[in-house]
């Protein structure tokens, strides 16, 4: 009598399980509901028009937005253990990157809406050729009340950046040929830059922090060492100085950062009253996703990001009115598969990638039919539950360089096999795949464990892959290995990968494309092979990403990257497979808030002010 | 004077113990695949230039026996060294230690103040209803994963709206009077404090009976029972003083918990405890910070034990007399 009741109760569980797997496979379903939702979360467009105004010999930003009331408070948060350091030149994760920004504001910074740079601390910029000329506002103070002038400018860029002090990530991607721009002040309230040539993703390296000569400096004088652990977060946050709309006045470690607004700040509304009108930014600080959805279900949190499979359980709660959900469209991360190109051989004599598969990646036949056996539409709706958009080119679907031209195509297996014929491909009688000489298409198709996403990708291509008849052995590995394989040991067949990139500038993927680059990856060469076997193409995309980088105007550089999309469109060495699509949620006491695909929900926070009427017993 | 002799000696026995904890933590670290650059080397914007000076400012490009002897050299003088990202480990540690104590040492107190006469009860009153109702609370206490009770009581946070979700303080904390304060503390350690309460409670009260239950079978007690003293006096002053030896055993493992024990708890509920910390050390092999937390973890155990082999000698006549010498 137990036992029957272990066997029903088996039984039920194993039906129960089923029940799941057959709902995950039906895409049709998933896909209505996705395409519905999706066109229920639209954007509206931000209107304000900023302009300069003086008055009494300060420099101010004027905005015509709706003019709104002061007071209240924006949550939001973080995942992880909080920010590593105060210092924006040092900061090498997300999380102390936000936190800077907050705090410091750069010369210039982009326009949510177009995506060009626009200026902040400065009041104007003019580019001529190599000279970038830098006028900043008059009047502007830093939070303890001394001005900030070119001397700030110049003693951050000469002393600390170009010196190489903290992160040098800027530095790095402002060096033309190893050679650095130049730094000179012309009067207290206008700096000259000048690069060694044409340069044109040096603008965007004008959006880094600006830091207070006076603070900083007896710093910088005690060597790099002591920057490295210069405004750490073990100091009172009472002591920084700062430049940006909010002050950090409270640092709890692994619980949360209290800002408070800089009364100071450079942008007005049209009634001449000083923004911004909140009067606190707290972030929470919180370990992991579940717990931040948890939190702000509770209420405890204003904004927060929403993972494709989480929007059903808030569409759900929408209805009761405390908050909006946000389409932003396509995210910047891309994920794409790869197949090893290399050719060459280790220090040992032995060939990187076994010769018979070699020929196989080399053959662009090949990799087309791989592209066109990828279902991305069954990924998009069985893995990111929808909110995803099929990929074809390596620009994120945002950026303002995605070339249009390059239409997406849906999956066609007998297509994919005509490809395969034409370069002697053949199945035997039991449908599998054989190269001309006769060899099984087998391989290895890797990604890093632990990450779920990336595991269902692999799960797919190898179903997909074997409608073509190849083997594929799919094998998530640990991270660090499968860095190491893909960077050091160059020994991998085919791999799933993501990257994130800028949707501002192409310049900042050189490391992947650039024959020689560190991240090339499908091709990775050593640094005494620069140059060695270079496939055509490779040339030409060498080529393409010098002339995009020189060029100055958006359009002759658009030119270029289209060029660069359309080689990767064709020769397929990396296939993109899908981009994700952002959502946030965030409560309706807010106004102002209009969300943008580049700037996010909150990129014009010092015009978000709370209606108090809206608070909806929310404290 | 014995007693400073035998503590010495006790201390002096910890140093090779120490020695190689050390040695196998840092081994188990550095050796296993995990490249704390490994992050880095996957952003496009890094040059190799960086990744070189990286490598070299975290001491990964000497080899492994000469990266141990740097950090074992400045761990005895009392340096802790910094983590990868610059901070003091020293202040790390000091940020989150007490916030981590607060919560162990209440739940320890309180399990002690319920668990051991929930023990005796239940020892005295053996076969009755009362020791059966408490055998099978005991069970489910034990028998509840704790990772899953607390996420359990999070959810119901959630639903309730009646406790904070997490953490250890409010967000407008700062503006709160002194008792508002503490009223916000004790609100958002109910939860943690519940979770690792019951499932320590039920070790414990068995542990407790188990002895009592044990001591009272022996045949002193019997044969204080046929004197005809009262089972008052039978009970705490002859067969509880013996069992209670094994407890203050118990009691040194419980101070070695007091700083890693609640890591797991922590992690669900967003404490901002030590467990947190440590955790975000070890996905990121931040060596320095790991080591620190280990140390730290197998000086508490060392000196637990320590402690408890001390109350022994107190406790115990049969200690006291013979093992020393």
């Amino acid at each position: 009598m137990k036992n029957l009741g272990y066997v029903v109760l088996v039984i039920i569980l194993v039906l129960l399980l089923g029940k799941a797997c057959i709902r995950r496979d039906i895409p049709e379903t998933t896909a209505q509901t996705g395409t519905e939702q999706e066109e229920q979360l639209t954007l509206n467009i931000y209107p304000a028009n900023r302009k300069n105004v003086t008055i009494d010999g300060v420099d101010y930003l004027q905005t015509d937005l709706h003019v709104g009331k002061f007071g209240g408070t924006l949550i939001n948060s973080t995942i992880g253990e909080g920010p590593k350091t105060f210092n924006p030149f040092n900061s090498k994760d997300a999380t102390s990157s936000t936190f800077a920004d907050i705090m410091y504001d750069g010369l210039v910074t982009i326009d949510a809406v177009s995506g060009q740079y626009i200026p902040k601390l400065a009041k104007s910029f003019e580019v001529k050729g190599n000279d970038y000329i830098v006028h900043l506002r008059h009047g502007l103070k830093w939070s303890d009340g001394k001005p900030i002038t070119a001397d700030d400018v110049y003693f951050t860029w000469k002393n600390i950046i170009l010196d190489g002090y903290g992160n040098t990530s800027t530095r790095d991607s402002i060096s033309v040929d190893g050679k650095l721009p130049t730094v000179t002040k012309i009067d207290d309230y206008t700096v000259k830059f000048t690069t060694p040539k044409p340069f044109a993703p040096f603008l965007a390296s004008l959006s880094t922090a600006i830091a207070p000569k006076h603070i900083f400096e007896p710093a910088v004088k005690k060597g790099k060492e002591f920057f490295d652990t210069f405004l750490s977060t073990n100091i009172n946050p009472k002591d920084l100085v700062t430049s940006g709309p909010f002050k950090m006045v409270e640092y709890v470690p692994a619980q949360r950062a209290v800002y408070k607004r800089n009364p100071d700040y450079y942008v007005i509304n049209s009634k001449g009253e000083k923004l911004p009108y909140l009067d606190k930014i707290i972030y929470l600080i919180v370990g992991d996703a579940n717990n931040e959805v948890l939190k702000f279900e509770g209420g405890e949190l204003d904004v927060i990001g929403v993972k494709g499979s989480d929007v059903p359980r808030f569409k759900e709660r929408q209805t009761r009115g405390e908050f909006a959900l946000v389409n932003l469209g396509p995210d910047t991360g891309t994920m794409y598969l790869s197949m090893n190109l290399n050719d060459r051989e280790n220090e040992e004599g032995k060939p990187y990638v076994n010769p018979i598969k070699g020929k196989w990646f080399r053959d662009v036949n090949f990799r087309k039919a791989v592209d066109l056996v990828i279902d991305r539409e069954n990924m998009v709706y069985n893995i990111a539950n929808g909110f995803a958009k099929p990929l074809f080119t390596p620009e994120s679907l945002n950026s303002i360089f995605l070339n249009g031209e390059l239409k997406g195509y849906p999956r066609d297996v007998e297509k994919a096999k005509e490809l395969l014929r034409t370069s002697g491909f053949t199945w035997d009688k039991k449908g599998r795949l054989r190269d001309k000489e006769g060899n099984r298409v087998e391989f290895d198709l890797l990604t890093n464990a632990g990450n779920a996403e990336r595991e269902a990708i692999g799960v797919m291509v190898k179903q997909d892959l074997e409608d073509l008849g190849m083997k594929v052995n799919f094998k998530p590995i640990e991270f660090n290995s499968l860095v190491n394989k893909l960077l050091s040991t160059y020994d991998w067949d085919m791999v799933v990968m993501g990257l994130t990139g800028s949707p501002l500038e192409p310049n900042g993927g050189k490391n992947v494309w650039l024959s020689n680059g560190a991240l090339h990856m499908y091709n990775m060469r050593k640094p005494a092979e620069a140059g060695v076997n270079l496939l055509p193409w490779e040339k030409e995309l060498d080529y393409l990403f010098e002339k995009g980088a020189t060029a100055l105007t958006f359009k002759e550089r658009k030119k270029f990257y289209d060029r660069y999309q359309e080689i990767i469109y064709n020769e397929k060495p990396m296939i993109y497979l899908y981009s994700p699509i952002r959502i946030t949620a965030i409560r309706n006491k807010f106004k102002n808030v209009y969300p943008t695909s580049l700037g996010g929900v909150i990129h014009n926070i010092e015009e978000i002010y709370v209606d108090s009427e809206d608070e909806n017993g929310h404290n | 004077m014995d007693i400073i002799k035998y503590i010495l000696k006790r201390i002096l026995q910890t140093i090779p113990l120490l020695f190689i904890v050390s040695i196998v933590s840092f081994a188990l670290i550095r050796l296993s695949p995990v490249d704390p650059l490994a992050e880095l080397r996957l952003n496009p914007s890094i040059s190799q230039e960086t990744l070189e000076r990286e490598r070299a400012r975290l001491g990964l490009d000497k080899n492994i026996a000469v990266q141990y002897g740097l950090w074992a050299k400045s761990f005895i003088k009392g340096d802790l060294g910094i983590t990868s990202n610059g901070e003091s480990v020293a202040q790390k540690l000091k940020e989150r230690i007490p916030n981590t104590l607060l919560l162990t040492s209440i739940v320890i107190f309180l399990t002690w103040l319920v668990g051991v006469p929930l023990g005796i009860l239940a020892a005295v009153k053996w076969k009755s209803p009362l020791d059966r109702i408490l055998t099978v609370l005991t069970s489910i206490g034990m028998a509840i994963p704790s990772f899953f009770f607390a996420v359990l009581l999070l959810i119901f946070a959630v639903k309730t709206g009646w406790f904070p979700i997490g953490g250890l303080t409010s967000s407008n904390f700062l503006e709160m009077t002194l008792g508002q304060k503490i009223l916000d503390i004790s609100k958002h350690l109910i939860l943690p404090v519940t979770v690792l309460f019951t499932v320590s409670l039920a070790g414990l009260q068995r542990q407790m009976r188990a002895n009592l239950l044990d001591v009272m079978d022996s045949d002193y007690v019997k044969f204080a029972r046929a004197k005809g003293i009262s089972e008052f006096k039978v009970i705490f002053k002859h067969a509880l003083r013996n069992a209670v030896n094994p407890m203050i055993t118990l009691l040194g493992f419980e101070f070695a918990g007091l700083l890693s024990g609640a890591a797991l708890t922590e992690y669900v509920f967003q404490y901002p405890g030590l467990g947190r910390l440590i955790l975000e050390a070890v996905m990121k092999s931040d060596i320095n910070l790991v080591m620190a937390s280990l140390m730290m973890g197998a000086i508490m155990l060392i000196l637990g034990n320590l402690i408890a082999d001390l109350l022994l000698i107190f406790t115990d006549p049969r200690i006291r007399t013979g093992g020393i010498k």
